[in-house]
């Protein structure tokens, strides 16, 4: 199990549940409710569309069989005539390969067979939920950067994404101050500057002519230190 | 050597066919029949050809002969004997002389023409009596004849020419002389003719002897040889008889052992279907069970995965600090109920398992809901959608189990038409009307599964007959069904296929069972052994 670090990702997403056996929708609501931020327990299809119309949801966990209808059929609904792509994880008694088929077909995402085992469906959440999550973090990062390099020397932070974008597979940085000043307008002194405070903070460590190592950790201690 | 060939004869009788020895049977009394009878109309014919040479030409030729010696003795010679006395004239004596001479003449001519007439003898004669000639002596005959004529011409003469004149006496006497001599010729001719007559007579007694003989031979044989051929008939009528006698014993036999081992196998056969019939029920209640334990299985499913929930929210719960005791109080409430479900629905299929051999009295409606409660998995899986039309809260008293049985089966049944015909999802309705009508409950089953083709439905009451593919069924649902209700209920279960408006919407081409069972009977307990 994941620790409960990792599944506080959860807690930013809401979930649709389609499930037509009550007692289970209830049970499993009152426990997923613990780990994410909104859970919209719904029993029809119908249900469930409204709530997809009206509220923003990041990913739907189906029952296969619902009273009188099929929940595969009403996902192929949502992708097809809706054109709704969310993340889809489907629960289901049958291990049928026609269902199977039919799941692989839809590309969803993942898979649970009855009875519920509750960290498998928290750990299938998580691994469906992580890129939408990375993919947040990533943005903001980038954010972060654009908003840094607004406040500061712009040149230094260019210089800093030109070595992070010229390291090769195994951390190391070849290039001279000439070759650097080349590419980005700035002055010799300045690049000294920086290459001096950055192997200070033992981040870029001279290793040969012309040879320097980024190293990873160093930050990450920074950071800690921060 | 002339009895080895009889006896081969006899032999090759014995040997000839029943046919041929009748019909020669048949031939040897014709033929002996033919031969009396001509014998016997030979020998009538000979005694009265007989008769009339006897009177005609012997008797009448003897009168005539005695005629014409009167004539000489009467006539003649009294006239003579009166002429010489004298009491008559010559002329007188003349005309009575001419007269009796004339009466001779004639005689005298028709006997000879009789004799001349004699000489045809009949043929019959020829062919029975070669040997008659010895006795008539022709040449005597014709020799007295000659003389008697002589004498007669001699006669004449001195009658007419020699009495003229007188002395008559010398002459008288000389013709009284040839008158005599006559007479003795005569007589001499009467005794020949006498003596072929009694030669005749013997001869026709020789002749009567040997027809009697011969007829008498003819019978005997006629009669033997019937006798022998009736024997040899009768034996072989014996063998026959005797034949056909051990055939029938034979085959008597031979049937009653036919019977006998029939009888064995009839009745080892009939043990043999029983333990079939017992075999059969047998298998029909494990597909029933593998059916029902399917269904316990899904019906259990459900709690249990609530179940599982609820125990792993304890953890999670606990995990995350928030364990409060309103939150235990719940789930437990909860996990007992679902628990007690549970537990009621193993109550239920246990329930229609036992072996209940009892009559007992129930609502119709009461058994068909529990039915469909139990295939509720069924119902639900393939979307399909019941309609119970219980007109009126009938009750029976049969077998409440046998007749759950049966409405599972047919079930089952509308369930396997809808997946092979492939019938709309949201389209597949069974619906069941009961209805009470002189005591007899009447159960309508319908499914709008597209009915039953034609080649199929006159067989789906037999055993071990599917159309289902593969594992999907074992062929003897309906089979069972049948055997409860007719056998066990008395009632009578059939099929047809119908349109049909259900809901009063489409008509649906549908399958019909119908069930009618006697609401009462007088049976106690159950008679089949299963």
């Amino acid at each position: 199990m994941q620790s409960n670090n990792d599944l506080n990702i959860l807690s930013r997403f809401n979930i649709l549940y389609l499930e037509d056996d009550e007692q289970l929708l209830k049970q499993t609501t009152d426990i997923l409710e613990d780990f994410v931020n909104k859970i919209y327990p719904v029993s029809t299809s119908k249900e469930a569309m409204e709530v997809l119309l009206n509220n923003k949801v990041d990913v739907i966990i189906s029952d296969i069989l619902l009273e009188d209808e099929n929940g595969i059929e009403f996902l192929q609904y949502l992708k097809n005539e809706k054109n709704i792509n969310i993340p889809t994880i489907l629960t289901t008694a049958h291990t049928d390969t026609k269902y199977l088929l039919d799941a692989i077909k839809l590309k969803v995402e993942n898979y649970i067979v009855k009875p519920i085992n509750i960290k498998e469906l928290l750990n299938t959440l998580y691994v469906v939920l992580l890129p939408i999550a990375q993919k947040e973090e990533l943005s903001k990062q980038n954010n972060l950067i654009k908003v840094i390099s607004l406040v500061t020397d712009s040149k230094q932070v260019d210089v800093i994404k030109f070595i992070l974008d010229n390291l090769d597979s195994e951390n190391l940085f070849v290039a001279s101050y000439t070759d650097i000043m080349e590419k980005i307008s700035i002055s010799k002194p300045t690049l000294i500057k920086l290459f001096k405070t950055l192997a200070e903070y033992n981040v870029l460590v001279k290793t040969q002519h012309k040879t320097y190592r980024f190293n990873e950790k160093a930050l990450e201690d920074i950071s800690s230190l921060l | 050597m002339k009895n080895s060939t009889l006896s081969k004869l006899l032999f090759f009788y014995e040997k000839l066919d029943f046919k041929y020895k009748t019909s020669f049977l048949v031939f040897i009394i014709a033929g002996g029949m033919l031969w009396i009878i001509i014998f016997s109309q030979l020998s009538v014919f000979i005694i009265k050809h007989d008769f009339d040479i006897l009177f005609e030409t012997r008797t009448q030729n003897l009168i005539k002969l005695e005629k014409i010696k009167d004539t000489y003795n009467v006539n003649i010679q009294d006239t003579l004997l009166d002429l010489a006395a004298k009491e008559i004239s010559y002329k007188q004596a003349k005309d009575v002389l001419e007269l009796g001479l004339g009466i001779i003449d004639k005689n005298w001519d028709e006997y000879k023409k009789s004799t001349s007439l004699d000489e045809s003898e009949s043929f019959i004669k020829d062919l029975l009596s070669d040997d008659q000639g010895f006795y008539e002596n022709k040449i005597l005959k014709q020799n007295i004849m000659k003389n008697i004529n002589e004498k007669l011409n001699k006669i004449k003469t001195q009658l007419q020419y020699g009495l003229q004149s007188e002395p008559r006496t010398k002459k008288l006497s000389d013709i009284y002389l040839q008158i005599d001599s006559i007479s003795v010729y005569i007589t001499s001719l009467i005794n020949y003719d006498l003596s072929i007559t009694v030669n005749e007579k013997r001869n026709t007694q020789k002749n009567f002897n040997t027809i009697l003989i011969l007829s008498i031979i003819a019978i005997f044989l006629v009669f033997l040889l019937s006798i022998i051929l009736s024997i040899f008939i009768i034996n072989n009528f014996m063998i026959l008889h005797n034949s056909l006698e051990q055939k029938v014993t034979d085959k008597t036999k031979e049937l009653t052992e036919l019977n006998n081992y029939l009888e064995i196998k009839v009745s080892k056969e009939v043990a043999q279907n029983r333990k079939k019939d017992i075999i059969m029920f047998q298998q029909a209640r494990f597909a029933s069970l593998g059916e029902m334990l399917n269904n316990i299985a899904h019906q259990w499913r459900q709690p249990l995965g609530s179940l599982t929930m609820i125990v792993q929210g304890f953890q999670t719960k606990s995990d995350l600090g928030k364990l409060t005791p309103e939150y235990i109080d719940d789930k437990v409430k909860d996990a007992l109920m679902l628990a007690n479900n549970m537990s009621n629905t193993l109550e239920d299929f246990k329930n229609f398992f036992r072996p209940d051999k009892t009559r007992k009295e129930f609502f119709i409606k009461e058994c068909l809901e529990h039915s469909f409660e139990l295939s509720k998995y069924i119902l639900d899986e393939n979307g399909i959608k019941s309609i119970l039309e219980i007109r009126k809260d009938i009750k029976i008293n049969t077998f409440y189990n046998e007749l759950s049985h049966v409405f599972l089966n047919l079930i089952n049944n509308s369930k396997d038409a809808f997946l092979s015909t492939d019938v709309d999802k949201n389209d597949r309705i069974i619906k069941v009307i009961t209805k009470l009508h002189k005591g007899t409950l009447h159960i309508s089953f319908i499914d709008n599964g597209g009915g039953i083709p034609d080649e199929v439905a006159p067989k789906i009451f037999e055993p071990y007959y599917t159309t289902k593919y593969k594992s999907a069924g074992t062929g003897i649902g309906l089979y069972m069904s049948k055997q409860i209700i007719e056998k066990h209920m008395d009632g009578i279960i059939s099929q047809k296929n119908i349109m049909h408006k259900i809901d009063g919407k489409i008509n649906y081409k549908c399958s019909l069972f119908t069930i009618k069972i006697p609401t009462k009977t007088d049976k106690g307990e159950m008679d089949a052994k299963q």
